[in-house]
């Protein structure tokens, strides 16, 4: 650096030394580890995946396999989670069910949040004919009714295949995803650095993909794990009303067949539980994951604005003060 | 002085509507503006905010579209061109700079990806070359190691790091002319300083055209050549920078000097005559002079006639009936 | 008309010590995790000064504001030092006897403070509400005193009746400043007062508040990066750098000889608008992160007069701290080379 020449920079000061020099764990990994929410939420769902990927080697017997010698027997060790009426073993049709569970949900979820995104981005940064295109289209999906869509299209299709739900699924779910990814693909298009990528002569796929998109994947995870629930329980759902292919192996189907046995009337809770319960908990730990996303990307823009009201109460002492203090 | 052909704008006009479709008004954000930009000149537009001064330099970004009047480069108006090819041609020869540092930079690319990207898209140079043109644009404005730099994210730089990143950008493909958007007021007093020489060392070095827009006639004073004063949309002033700062024509240009610190005058503050009125655009303007109402020489011709710009002096014009009268 | 801040205005200002800060240290966030933001600084306002306190962002001015007022929030706290009005030491006091204190005594304009007025009540009803918070007084009584204080500052009565989204951002601010003298403080704080507002509009604002300040005579802490307005506005000037005040001086002794480095510097980069054009330096480099601060004197990496052929000096300006040291009448600075060779 010398005075003649004043425009050079002092070099730049060392970069706090990150502690995770060994590992390159991805930043958004780490944060969700953070957050105690997400944390818990993330090992949920790791055990279930474990669980789902290891079922063929844990499941004792075929799912669908009957044996008149042990219907109806209640959870012991030869089979962990009872039996069915006819003799299935409901700890492998659980674990097994997972599987189905796992890739439908994910299936659906980026299905839907990869249409949502496209189409909401590229309607909000285009504007003009295409925004209304695609409003009108989202419009349209967003007042058909989901679930009576879904038994009635369930109901005509030929094949209730797994592909199919995932399809339907998609299609009834991508809408409202739409439009939060369009809102904020909106406020974000006006950005300084968009109008610079513009200026320099990127074209618009370009900017959608590699400078709009890279900075709402918060959002478009969160819109995927909440597709990925949703689609979990309505499949769940349809099943357990009968509309879906009793002949596989899915949490639906074990409560379906449960609930036509009249197990519960016997006295039989098993059958309902444990798909239940699994049902239950990989949902619970989705939303867990939800929920730390949410708090990850909502940090301190809401609170700003209110502190500074909230400051003015606090120094002026007045009624407003007390309201402020009360509506925290 | 180079030959290159200057951009010349034409009676460049913007409105913008407001209100419902039933009541609908315009804002006349810029208004029946004209000047030049010529290459190794810096020139100063200087206005309050709703001046129109940063609508003018997004207008010359094409990042709007005017309503009136044209923007000639290189002998063709701009302002209507439509096909791809011929924007990228222009975009590959007027960039800008924004105010914001911490909202220009993608905060999820690193340096290098931001001047990377003007790089390939106008083919500057091979792909080979491209990392060491970008150290070498990192080394031009001040910034070292380069390699260092280049890694880095822009949360991980200071405003005036990520200003120079900025003025990097736009140099990366090397035009002939920037729009630099009040680069400086977002950034500490001690390091615009900086800032500003490094744009007049590029006008000396690479006989770039600057526009330079800012609210702070004092920066204006030291980096311009020429000065545009905007209010409510029109030029009122223009003229060798010294020369309308040392003996203004315009009331309001005498108004701004008055108001603008000057640490030089220290302890000798002159005091100003307070007056209802915005420097803001006006909805739907009746004719006549925009300033009339705040102005200490109004006449009554001010309300009925709108003042065209007159050169009062040689080289020098205001908008004024009173001290630019035009001789008709 | 020429409104100079001559010398004798300093001393027509009463000796009484109205604030005084006294080795004030703030710390953001708690354990390894802690910046020190404001450190050891020690500041007096006497009644019926103008102090102003300038300092690049980062520097810990706002914190001081807000540790005087008595206003940190988490993760923001005072870990030493006392806040002394009128002889009492704040720091520790209820919050009863400091909701009595804010705003009869001192009160606050702080940044943007404009955007802080409630969207849904009329002007003059946030003016009642406060000055019922603080005395016994019959809402029509409150409302004529409120359109008394818009006068004051220069916006028609009528606009008592008004919502906050129907004046401009200037006037807005203006009816801020009207509220924070609503109940004749002693002292304002104003905390970049005029920073989002047009220059004309800011100039408007400035003499608004010189003008009413020689009347009312009430003490004056004004915050701000522009130094600029500081010379022109304040009786004193204290430098902020890094958490630490490097400098204070009456303002015709700062502007015409600055002693720190820093100062220089400062003073420096203000492109004059008559006179010569000639090229500046400003200062190079940037301020220092807070979390790992310079050793010795914070701005020595910046500094032009630190240089390791000087060993002496050198080794003192990278291992001890400077302290404010008084070399002329209520000027103080922290340097050592004015230490070693005395004032430039």
């Amino acid at each position: 650096m010398s005075q003649l020449d004043p425009t050079l920079d002092l070099p730049l000061a060392a970069p706090p030394r990150s502690s995770r020099a060994k590992v390159r764990i991805p930043g958004w990994l780490v944060l969700l580890l953070r957050n105690p929410k997400s944390r818990t939420g993330l090992l949920m769902v790791a055990f279930v995946v474990i669980v789902a990927l290891l079922a063929p080697i844990i499941s004792v017997s075929d799912p669908n396999a009957f044996n008149i010698l042990v219907t109806r027997q209640a959870p012991s060790w030869q089979h962990l989670f009872g039996t069915t009426d006819q003799g299935s073993d409901i700890f492998s049709q659980v674990v097994v069910g997972a599987r189905r569970s796992l890739l439908l949900g994910a299936a659906a979820g980026a299905l839907a949040t990869g249409i949502a995104a496209i189409l909401g981005i590229t309607a909000a940064y285009m504007g003009g004919i295409v925004d209304e295109l695609v409003n009108f289209l989202v419009n349209v999906f967003l007042t058909i009714p989901p679930i009576p869509l879904l038994i009635v299209v369930s109901g005509y299709l030929k094949s209730r295949g797994t592909g199919t739900m995932i399809v339907v699924l998609a299609a009834v779910l991508w809408a409202f995803e739409a439009r939060i990814l369009r809102a904020q693909a909106l406020s974000l298009k006006n950005r300084d650095f968009i109008l610079a990528t513009k200026v320099a002569g990127e074209s618009t796929p370009r900017i959608v993909f590699g400078e709009l998109i890279p900075n709402m994947i918060s959002r478009i995870a969160a819109a995927f794990v909440l597709v990925f629930y949703i689609a979990l329980l309505t499949d769940a759902g349809l099943e357990f009303l009968g509309l879906g292919d009793q002949a596989k192996t899915s949490w639906g189907v074990t409560l379906y067949w449960a609930q036509t046995n009249s197990t519960v009337l016997q006295g039989e809770w098993w059958p309902f539980f444990f798909p239940g319960a699994a049902l239950a908990f990989t949902v619970l730990g989705l939303v867990l994951v939800l929920a730390g996303i949410d708090e990850l990307s909502n940090p301190r823009l809401r609170v700003e604005r209110v502190r500074r009201r909230r400051l003015l109460a606090l120094l002026v002492g007045g009624r407003a003060a007390a309201r402020a203090e009360s509506s925290a | 002085m180079s030959t290159i052909a200057p951009l010349e704008v034409r009676k460049l006009s913007k409105r913008f509507a407001i209100g419902s479709a039933l009541r609908r008004s315009h804002v006349h954000a810029v208004d029946d503006v004209s000047f030049d930009l010529r290459p190794g000149r810096i020139t100063a537009l200087v206005g309050e905010s709703g001046s129109g001064k940063s609508t003018v330099a997004r207008l010359l970004a094409r990042l709007y579209d005017p309503s009136d009047g044209s923007v000639l480069f290189e002998g063709s108006d701009v302002a209507r061109v439509r096909r791809r090819n011929d924007v990228r041609r222009y975009r590959s020869q007027v960039q800008m700079i924004f105010q914001d540092p911490f909202g220009s930079l993608n905060p999820v690319k690193t340096i290098r990806h931001h001047l990377e990207r003007p790089l390939r898209i106008h083919h500057i140079v091979p792909r080979s070359e491209i990392d060491e043109r970008v150290h070498e644009l990192l080394r031009t404005v001040g910034l070292v190691p380069p390699e260092e730099v280049a890694a880095k994210y822009p949360h991980e730089l200071s405003g005036g790091q990520r200003q120079r990143v900025a003025i990097a950008r736009a140099l990366a493909v090397e035009p002939k002319i920037v729009l630099a958007d009040e680069p400086t007021s977002m950034l500490d007093v001690s390091i615009r300083i900086g800032i500003l020489n490094l744009m007049i060392r590029l006008k000396e070095q690479r006989d770039i055209a600057f526009l330079y827009v800012t609210h702070d006639l004092a920066s204006a004073r030291y980096v311009a050549d020429d000065i545009l004063v905007m209010y409510a949309g029109q030029i009122v002033e223009r003229g060798p920078i010294e020369a309308v700062l040392s003996d203004p024509l315009h009331p309001y240009t005498r108004l701004l000097l008055a108001a603008v610190p000057d640490p030089a005058k220290q302890l000798h503050m002159e005091r100003i005559e307070i007056r209802k009125g915005l420097a803001a655009a006006a909805v739907d303007p009746p004719p006549g002079c925009r300033f009339a109402g705040r102005c200490p020489l109004e006449i009554e011709l001010c309300s009925r006639r709108t003042p065209a710009l007159v050169e009062a002096r040689p080289g020098q014009s205001a908008r004024c009936h009173v001290t630019a009268p035009s001789t008709s | 008309m020429i409104a100079p801040i001559e010398e004798s205005a300093v001393a027509r200002t009463s000796a009484e010590t109205l604030l005084e800060l006294r080795e004030l240290e703030v710390d953001y966030g708690i354990g390894d995790k802690r910046v020190r933001a404001v450190d050891g600084v020690d500041l007096e306002i006497r009644a019926g000064e103008i102090v102003g306190l300038a300092g690049e962002s980062g520097c810990g001015k706002s914190t001081v504001a807000n540790a005087a007022m008595q206003i940190l929030r988490p993760p923001a706290h005072l870990v030493g030092g006392s806040v002394i009005f009128q002889g009492e030491d704040l720091v520790g006091k209820s919050t009863e006897e400091l909701r009595r204190f804010r705003w009869r005594n001192v009160s606050m304009v702080f940044q943007s403070a404009m955007n802080a007025l409630n969207p849904v009540m009329r002007v003059g009803d946030q003016f009642v509400d406060m000055m019922q918070a603080h005395e016994r007084i019959s809402k029509r009584r409150a409302l004529g005193r409120a359109a008394d204080l818009l006068e004051i500052v220069g916006i028609d009565r009528q606009r008592v009746r008004a919502y906050p989204h129907e004046l401009s951002g200037g006037m807005r601010q203006r009816v801020i400043i009207a509220m924070a003298l609503g109940l004749r403080p002693e002292l304002v704080i104003l905390d970049e007062p005029t920073t989002a507002l047009d220059v004309v509009v800011q100039r408007e604002i400035l003499q608004q508040v010189q003008d009413l300040q020689r009347e009312l005579q009430f003490a004056v802490l004004f915050i701000t990066h522009d130094l600029s307005l500081l010379l022109e506005v304040a009786h004193r000037i204290a430098i902020m750098y890094a958490g630490e005040i490097v400098e204070t001086a009456p303002a015709a002794r700062l502007a015409t000889e600055p002693q720190h480095p820093y100062t220089q510097g400062l003073l420096e980069s203000f492109p004059p608008l008559s006179g010569p054009r000639a090229r500046l330096t400003g200062i190079l480099g940037a301020p220092p992160d807070l979390r790992d601060p310079p050793s010795g004197c914070r701005f020595h990496p910046r500094c032009p007069h630190c240089l390791p052929e000087r060993a002496g000096l050198y080794a003192r300006q990278t291992s001890e701290r400077p302290l404010l040291r008084e070399i002329a009448p209520r000027h103080s600075v922290a340097c050592h080379l004015v230490e070693e060779e005395g004032a430039a």
